[in-house]
């Protein structure tokens, strides 16, 4: 699946249209995790729910186009599924897990439903999928009810997987074992799973290729690796930020927060907080500067004749 | 070395599940903070270290133990004494936006707090201070004007800290105080709670479920599981060398960037 130069605009009550997200190209390969980073607010979200057809009400994706390998357009429930945050949101407390699955099975599986039902629950790493099946949400911990929802997302035979800060809302040693789960699924399914999360530790741990957004735009992409190497200057304070095991005594914070819809600078838009903005900075966008195999900056410091 | 703020013994907690048996959620806790330090209490959700927290500050009915704040035991207060435990010992919550009254303006929370502790007269003169304890949390005085849905989640997380410290917290129990927040922001707030220990001398409990974060923050840590603690120590021995399998097991799964970076790097080599 391919998203070229996707926009998604909100309208106001003046009719005018404000830019949630813009400009974002991604390549979703089967086989292959694709993560879009970010802070609150950057888009990710809206982005992701723009390739499904999900936008709330008022939200429109007005630019770009979205393509699929082999043609045609398709929606949510066709070839795309998605796994949210909270589990125990997106499952409904007075519907059995079996009930809910058999809900997201094609027609063509109806027949043999059970068997079909037990397997997915099986391909999710549970040992007892019987009783999974008769079990109401609240029965299950929060990692298994993730893993219940991706049982559900995987019953459509999808080829792209979004999944949507899938490990947030639960504890460290289940978020472990939810992303090798993940990374498995992708493997053996041979899946294309777009990863969307705040979280840059887990981008590092599953993902191939990644596109970190700061609001609504993408700042820089490129392999998964290059975040031992950024070259964006919010790439690099969002990576100095974070708290370390073997830390140093202070961190390094960036100065500022992440501006709200609405009141987006022009120019760069993290020229505010950048320590090394110039003139430029502030009147135009930044355009993409190679900088590796596959890895792309949008930063005028960084591009030729830059300063940084 | 410091002498203890702080000091629980035999800590227990108990909840009454209606139509079930009763639920001890903390079993047996001894510990003790000093002045100046920040004890850190790591544990998993379900572990009983928010309810060791409240207990703590006497926000629990069903309390077991001793727990002694500068001299005196919390669960044999008067209200007068209780009153001033409440003034000394404050907590700092998860959501900066659920613990500020959406109607009050942030300098009316803060004069609001001195008026009901006695350290304000007026509301003038509340309010005549309130810009000042904005400053010592990083805040222009111009922020006294704003409500809380006019501030982003880092300047609330500020806001709090100021009402606690303004009526003259001495003792502070953070639970998760950075987890809603952006980790740009996270970074800034972590910052300010270190130099307010170190400034103002502020003795604090962090507790959370991030080790990197304890190993910014905490000089000692207790390490939670099912209501009991598993590991304690200096924070920089129980990360270095820790022995209990829980300890490791929550180390192994802890996130970081360039471990998992390399960690791929090994495998494809393989």
């Amino acid at each position: 699946m391919t998203a070229s130069g996707l926009g998604v605009g909100y309208a106001t009550g003046g009719g005018e249209r404000l830019e949630v997200a813009g400009e974002v190209d991604l390549i979703l390969r089967a086989g292959r995790t694709t993560a879009l980073v970010g802070e609150s607010g950057c888009g990710k979200s809206i982005t992701a729910a723009a390739l499904g057809g999900l936008l709330p009400r008022g939200m429109n994706r007005d630019r770009g186009e979205i393509r699929w390998a082999g043609g045609g357009a398709r929606g949510p429930g066709k070839g795309l599924a998605y796994v949210f945050q909270d589990p125990g949101e997106c499952l409904d407390p007075v519907f059995t897990i079996g009930n809910q699955i058999r809900e997201s099975l094609p027609k063509e599986d109806r027949g043999r439903a059970r068997e079909r039902m037990v397997d997915l629950l099986r391909t999710v790493g549970f040992d007892d999928p019987e009783r999974v099946l008769a079990s109401y949400p609240h029965q299950l911990s929060g990692g298994m009810q993730q893993r219940a929802m991706l049982a559900m997302a995987l019953a459509g035979r999808p080829r792209v997987l979004v999944a949507d800060e899938p490990t947030t809302a639960l504890d460290v040693t289940v978020q472990a074992k939810i992303l090798r789960l993940l990374a498995d699924l992708q493997r053996k399914a041979d899946l294309a799973v777009l990863l969307i999360t705040h979280n840059l530790a887990v981008v590092a741990e599953i993902a191939d290729e990644i596109h970190v957004m700061y609001a609504g735009r993408i700042v820089e992409s490129g392999p998964v690796e290059f975040l031992k190497n950024p070259r964006h200057p919010y790439v690099q304070g969002l990576l100095k930020a974070l708290p370390r095991l073997d830390g140093a005594a202070r961190l390094e914070g960036i100065e500022g927060s992440v501006p709200p819809l609405g009141r987006r600078p022009p120019g760069c838009r993290f020229h505010p907080r950048c320590a090394l903005a110039r003139a430029v900075c502030a009147e135009q966008m930044p355009t993409w500067t190679a900088c590796g195999p596959g890895h792309r900056v949008a930063c005028w410091a960084c591009a030729e004749g830059g300063w940084a | 070395m410091s002498d203890p703020l702080l000091t629980v013994e035999g800590l227990r907690v108990v909840y009454r599940v209606p139509g079930r048996r009763t639920v001890e959620a903390v079993r047996g806790i001894s510990f003790d903070v000093r002045r100046g330090r920040c004890l850190g209490v790591v544990g998993e959700s379900g572990s009983g270290k928010s309810s060791l927290a409240r207990a703590v500050l006497g926000l629990e009915e069903r309390v077991d133990g001793r727990i002694v704040f500068d001299g005196e035991n919390v669960l044999r207060m008067s209200r007068t004494e209780m009153q001033a435990f409440r003034r000394r010992a404050q907590m700092v919550f998860q959501d900066p936006m659920g613990s500020l009254n959406p109607r009050l303006k942030a300098g009316a929370a803060l004069a609001e707090v001195r008026r009901v502790h006695g350290l304000a007269k007026t509301r003038r003169e509340a309010a005549a201070q309130a810009a000042d304890w904005l400053g010592t949390v990083g805040l222009d005085a111009a922020y006294a004007n704003r409500f809380p849905h006019e501030l982003s989640g880092g300047q609330r997380q500020r806001v709090n800290l100021a009402r606690a410290l303004c009526v003259g917290a001495e003792f502070l129990i953070a639970d998760e105080p950075v987890s809603a927040l952006d980790v740009s922001v996270q970074a800034q707030i972590l910052n300010l709670l270190k130099s307010l220990q170190e400034t103002r001398g502020i003795t604090w409990m962090l507790i959370g479920h991030d080790l990197a974060v304890m190993r910014q923050m905490a000089d000692e840590v207790l390490v939670m599981k099912e209501g009991q603690v598993v590991e304690r120590g200096p924070v920089d021995n129980v990360l270095s060398h820790p022995t209990h399998p829980y300890t490791k097991e929550l180390l192994s799964a802890a996130p970081g960037v360039r471990r998992a970076l390399d960690r791929r790097a090994a495998e494809r080599a393989v």
